[in-house]
């Protein structure tokens, strides 16, 4: 597949700090690729490195294998950290103004202002927005140049859970669309709905780099509940047992690979134990970004 | 291109009510002020009456052609530090909204934002220049007792100088606003410069030789063009522009918008 981006051993100091150390990553056409990390650990960095308003210290990347410049930005929408537009003017004006920066038609401003729903509410100031309208016009300004690339900072931060889904709504309609995005998110859930890839930055560091999809691979745990004494001691003579945990007055079996819930299920039930409660936990992306986080010390 | 760039910048400001209102201060003050000529020599003439002295005001020729042209631009010049202000607001208000990060992103390269921002300061001088030659030769026909072409188009370069005097301060204006990044900092040392400057060239002045004091920024105006009233108290002026002192003028103008695209193009927006 076609590299969209790709950074190689991008690094950016300030002072002591380095925010960004030696970056390397590649982001194919059609992905939707999710940048985690904490707080501070360099994505806001990284992005505006990528949009030409940080100055990398060492190391560089390409944009559709061309060396970064203002003129490829253009086929990129992107909205870092919060929206920013000019507060006096309108909605629409403020489009108009990002399309001739963009220089793209000014047909559509209207398109764009429908996918966010914000056409009733086009002629007034900007800044009698309320929050998430601006967070949906930073999206419009982002989708007006009908990028082929769009990197989205946050989007939701801040936002009642009503605006929250209006946004998780958008970004997957445009996912849909075949749109290649660069996601940065806190809300792990939110990543791992709507992203097909993804990145943990720790301390400007990549701690790990891969599909979604592999994040419910691994040990299968089974949450087991059943009315008897002795179940613990039952389960551990169970030949798929790996180790068992306590918890809320259940029991969490990890399983050896090759054995899943069924086999567990079946097991019980041949002695003589019916089971109250029988699930098999997935494990979430919430988990893993944990575990990478306290595993890369 | 350039014009592209220009459109932006006007776009960006013609929506923008304290351009107008700044814009609109501007020229009315500049239009009666120059009328206002003869009001105050009505004052002068008061004053020195008090001393029992007596001047017949009708015989300083204040708005007779070519007279007018120098006097009106010289005067003139004192109000570019509104349009000064002007442009600080409009440039550190990029940095205050961020929107000047916001426009690298969309597509803007770093010198192209400062393009658009120089084309406005070309613009705004442009106009003032045309207002005031407007307003000059309206005054012109109605006080000078003779009206001859040949009078009319005498003096007519310290148009140019008057242009490159509006340029040079909104250059000025402008690389302070971009290095500086806050308004009211900004306008504050907007404001003190010429006196900044002053105190400094005085102190120095027994101590270095006088072509050292011609070279700074704010009295590089002052030796362009020279104050044309002694000339009614039977002295001579210096009614021609000079090279070395426009020269001097070009260069720190060119060094403004120099230092701020170098600081610009260095730092992190």
């Amino acid at each position: 597949m076609e590299n969209v981006l790709s950074i190689r051993a991008l690094t950016k100091t300030f002072g002591k700090l380095r925010a960004v150390n030696s970056l390397n990553l590649e982001v194919k056409a059609g992905q939707v690729f999710g940048m985690l990390g904490p707080n501070g650990s360099g994505k806001t960095t990284t992005l505006g490195m990528l949009m030409g308003v940080v100055n990398p210290t060492e190391g560089a990347f390409s944009w559709f294998g061309e060396p970064p410049s203002h003129d490829v930005r253009k086929k990129i929408g992107a909205v870092l950290e919060h929206p920013i537009f000019y507060p006096y003017l309108s909605g629409q004006k403020n489009l108009e103004l990002n399309a001739m920066v963009k220089q793209c038609p000014t047909e559509n401003i209207a398109r764009v202002l429908d996918i966010v729903e914000l056409t009733e509410r086009r002629n007034d100031r900007y800044k009698t927005y309320s929050l998430g309208m601006k967070q949906r016009l930073a999206i419009a300004s982002a989708l007006l140049n009908d990028p082929t690339v769009l990197i989205l900072d946050e989007p939701t931060n801040g936002l009642d859970p009503m605006g929250i889904a209006d946004i998780r709504r958008l970004i997957k309609k445009i996912a849909e669309s075949g749109k290649t995005i660069i996601l940065a998110s806190h809300l792990l859930d939110e990543v791992q709905k709507v992203c097909t890839h993804f990145a943990v930055l720790k301390r400007g560091n990549l701690v790990h780099v891969g599909p979604v999809d592999d994040v419910g691979n691994g040990a299968e745990v089974v949450e087991v509940k059943a009315s008897i004494a002795n179940l613990n001691e039952i389960l551990m003579t169970f030949p798929g047992t790996s180790t068992i945990n306590h918890e809320n007055g259940s029991c969490h079996v990890t399983l050896r690979t090759g054995f899943h819930s069924v086999d567990v299920n079946r097991f019980l039930f041949e002695n003589g134990i019916v089971a109250s409660h029988l699930q098999t936990q997935k494990r979430s992306l919430e988990k893993m970004f944990i575990e990478i986080l306290s595993e890369s010390h | 291109m350039l014009l592209h760039l220009l459109k932006i910048e006007l776009k960006k400001m013609t929506n923008y009510r304290t351009f107008w209102v700044v814009g609109g201060l501007y020229f009315l003050t500049l239009g009666v002020g120059a009328a206002s000529g003869m009001e105050f020599l009505k004052l002068l003439a008061r004053t020195i009456e008090g001393f029992g002295q007596e001047i017949n005001i009708n015989r300083i020729p204040l708005y007779h052609f070519p007279d007018v042209w120098l006097n009106l631009i010289w005067v003139g010049g004192f109000l570019k530090i509104v349009l000064a202000i002007m442009i600080v607001i409009s440039v550190t208000n990029e940095f205050t909204y961020r929107t000047a990060r916001q426009n690298i992103i969309d597509g803007l390269s770093r010198q192209q934002f400062l393009v658009t921002k120089i084309l406005a300061n070309v613009m705004y001088s442009a106009i003032s220049v045309v207002m005031l030659f407007v307003i000059g030769l309206i005054t012109g026909l109605i006080y000078s007792p003779v009206v001859s072409l040949e009078l009319i188009v005498t003096d007519l370069e310290f148009f140019f100088a008057y242009f490159l005097e509006v340029f040079f301060f909104l250059s000025y204006a402008l690389m302070l606003g971009i290095l500086v990044q806050r308004s009211g900092l900004t306008i504050i040392l907007v404001l003190l410069t010429q006196t900044i400057e002053l105190i400094i060239t005085e102190n120095l002045r027994d101590h270095v030789p006088d072509w050292l004091i011609t070279i700074f920024p704010m009295k590089s105006i002052w030796y362009l063009i020279d104050i044309p009233f002694p000339r009614y108290a039977f002295m001579e002026i210096r009614d021609y522009l000079t090279f070395t002192t426009i020269a001097i003028v070009l260069v720190w103008t060119f060094l403004f918008n120099y230092f701020a695209y170098l600081k610009l193009k260095r730092s992190d927006i």
